[in-house]
């Protein structure tokens, strides 16, 4: 079982980690050239009277020291006052949180999926490592890998919307939105290809670790033994070789909830999928610099959190793995 | 057998790759930004890609933008390796205090994600190619510290060490002499690997705009013809050549990368057989 003195130390690197992050992006906002206040306001209007101008400075406590205003900065981001957008005039989280949904849609199956398709090909090829079929696949797999992500996606919408026309060139609803309102089957023809790409794209991520992780498995003394004994071949693979090769799968997975923003950026992008992805590229294309800095502050907490929990859960499976002794 | 031509068919298409950058104005004559056609123009003897929506030529763009995405890739790698190198070590040759700061720093900065940081810090400082292939190698570079100092905490106890030291050699000289040669074949499949990584990463960042628009390099032409309606439009002219320009550099880079982990790492080799 998990000891008390390791958790504590583990909370305390996750706190100190997102404190790092804060502070990031503290100093970036306020070192920026031109006022926070005058450049959230211009979005409103074109013109602004200075008295508003000094108003808002107030209100927002511009006019503190900066101590003050770095501890009121960190009170803020904890309640989840995470600033205003320059290029829309909104609260920032409201903004990230809505499009988290829209990006959840297709990540959900996608990573489930991925997940799957990748763990099971990995084990089968790393059972068989050094055959040609499992030479074949890893061919195949490297090959996979080394063409980016966005141009497989435009090639996706090259050849299976604009040549066969089977699924729409992007977006997330048809058009008839205007008058008979969202439907799900219709958000779901939209999704069928981004989601389709992202499982491709994860399994072959976890095909990787899973077949690299069977092919340290398989060279261990206790398959060894497993033989000598006499088991067949199917209780190896099953009883001993598979428990003990899924264990990275576990650090893994819960990295791959977190890649939940970035991973999916290019693809939303291709696809103009209403997620946070695509909102991370219009931010960067209209250089919004509060709300990319929301989009990271999220995307950290929800790599720090995920980060605490595979060590936890992998030190929870396996009590060999703990922090720190790695010499 | 056939391993070996594969790497040294990926050494040419580097090679290639590298003096097509460098003679790029003998090649393309016409120029990247100067409007020498029609718009939208097919291919023709002129225009070996046709023109694109300001009726630029496409071959030009194509030629000089390899000079920006193949510099962004390897300096950034580049900066990621030595600064990994450099850093992992000296914490493991010395060990005690500094190392044990230097980890636990490690151990805050890991969970950070780069991609994101990358961005924001681009658009905070809105810098050149060579600004962000700095920047993309300070981030990179954490992970890569553990792996070199892990190799040199093992190197700075074996006996070559001890007796480099008893006949007087200083520090930087062990260092220098003794421990960078044995942790090299690490250091250049990582920079391989990287360059790889981070070449991809690159067009992938210049394709979600991270350049202003006056950068011309393949993600930013990816981009403009998949926005301005390359596809809708059905002029793969103008989105394909740059995408099979990135998967060929990637392939060739992946492929070398591979062939020197084997070469370096003898366990790969007796697991993949």
């Amino acid at each position: 079982m998990i000891s008390g003195k390791y958790l504590l130390r583990r909370l305390c690197y996750s706190g100190a980690s997102f404190f790092v992050c804060i502070t990031i992006t503290f100093f970036l906002l306020h070192l920026m050239p031109g006022d926070y206040i005058t450049n959230y306001l211009l979005s409103l209007s074109n013109t602004i009277p200075q008295a508003a101008v000094e108003q808002f400075r107030h209100q927002f406590g511009l006019d503190l020291p900066l101590t003050d205003q770095y501890v009121l900065y960190i009170v803020n981001i904890l309640h989840g006052q995470w600033g205003y957008s320059y290029a829309y005039g909104l609260p920032v989280f409201p903004m990230i949180t809505g499009k988290l949904c829209w990006s959840l849609i297709l990540l959900l199956p996608a990573t489930v999926l991925g997940i799957l398709i990748g763990t099971v090909i990995g084990a089968w090829s790393g059972w068989k490592s050094g055959g040609k079929k499992d030479l074949a696949i890893f061919n195949v797999m490297i090959v996979i890998r080394a063409i980016p992500e966005f141009w497989w996606a435009i090639m996706a919408v090259m050849v299976f919307s604009f040549y066969l026309r089977w699924f729409p060139l992007g977006g997330y609803s048809s058009i008839s939105v205007l008058t008979t309102g969202l439907s799900i089957p219709d958000v779901l023809y939209h999704a069928i290809l981004p989601i389709a790409l992202m499982t491709f794209f994860i399994a072959t991520g976890n095909y990787y670790v899973m077949r690299n992780s069977m092919i340290s498995v398989i060279g261990e003394d206790y398959i060894t033994t497993a033989r000598a004994k006499g088991l067949d071949e199917r209780g190896i693979l099953w009883r001993h070789a598979l428990k003990n090769a899924l264990l990275p799968m576990v650090t893994i997975t819960t990295f791959q909830c977190a890649a939940i923003i970035m991973g999916n950026v290019f693809i939303e992008t291709v696809f103009s999928w209403p997620g946070i992805g695509f909102l991370t590229t219009e931010a960067l294309t209209m250089r919004d610099l509060p709300l990319l800095e929301g989009i990271f502050l999220l995307d950290s907490l929800l790599t720090i959190a995920s980060m605490l929990l595979a060590d936890i859960l992998s030190s929870m499976i396996d009590p060999r793995i703990r922090m720190g002794n790695d010499e | 057998m056939s391993r070996k031509i594969i790497l040294w068919g990926s050494v040419a298409v580097l090679c290639i790759y590298i003096g097509i950058a460098l003679a790029a104005p003998l090649i393309a004559p016409l120029g990247p930004t100067a409007i020498t056609g029609k718009p939208l123009q097919p291919p023709d003897n002129r225009h070996i890609f046709g023109t694109n929506n300001i009726g630029q030529d496409i071959f030009a763009q194509l030629v000089y933008g390899s000079r920006i995405t193949l510099l962004f890739g390897f300096f950034s790698a580049l900066f990621s390796v030595l600064i990994s190198t450099g850093i992992g070590i000296v914490i493991g040759y010395y060990g005690g205090l500094v190392d044990e700061i230097v980890c636990r720093a490690i151990d805050i900065f890991m969970p950070i994600p780069m991609f994101p940081l990358l961005i924001v810090l681009t658009t905070f400082f809105s810098p050149g190619v060579i600004e962000v292939s700095l920047l993309m190698g300070i981030l990179g570079s954490v992970y890569g510290i553990r792996i070199i100092r892990t190799q040199v905490l093992s190197l700075a106890r074996t006996n070559f060490v001890e007796g480099a030291r008893a006949i007087g050699a200083s520090d930087f000289q062990i260092m220098y002499r003794h421990i960078l040669p044995n942790v090299m074949p690490i250091v250049m499949v990582k920079f391989v690997s990287a360059s790889q990584h981070l070449l991809v990463m690159g067009v992938g960042l210049s394709f979600i705009g991270l350049w202003d628009t006056s950068t011309i390099d393949w993600g930013t032409m990816i981009q403009n013809a998949y926005s301005q309606g390359g596809i809708a439009l059905g002029l793969w002219w103008w989105i394909l050549p740059p995408g099979i320009a990135v998967i060929g550099i990637s392939l060739a880079l992946a492929m070398i990368g591979y062939s020197f982990e084997e070469k370096f790492n003898p366990r790969v080799e007796v697991n993949r057989i």
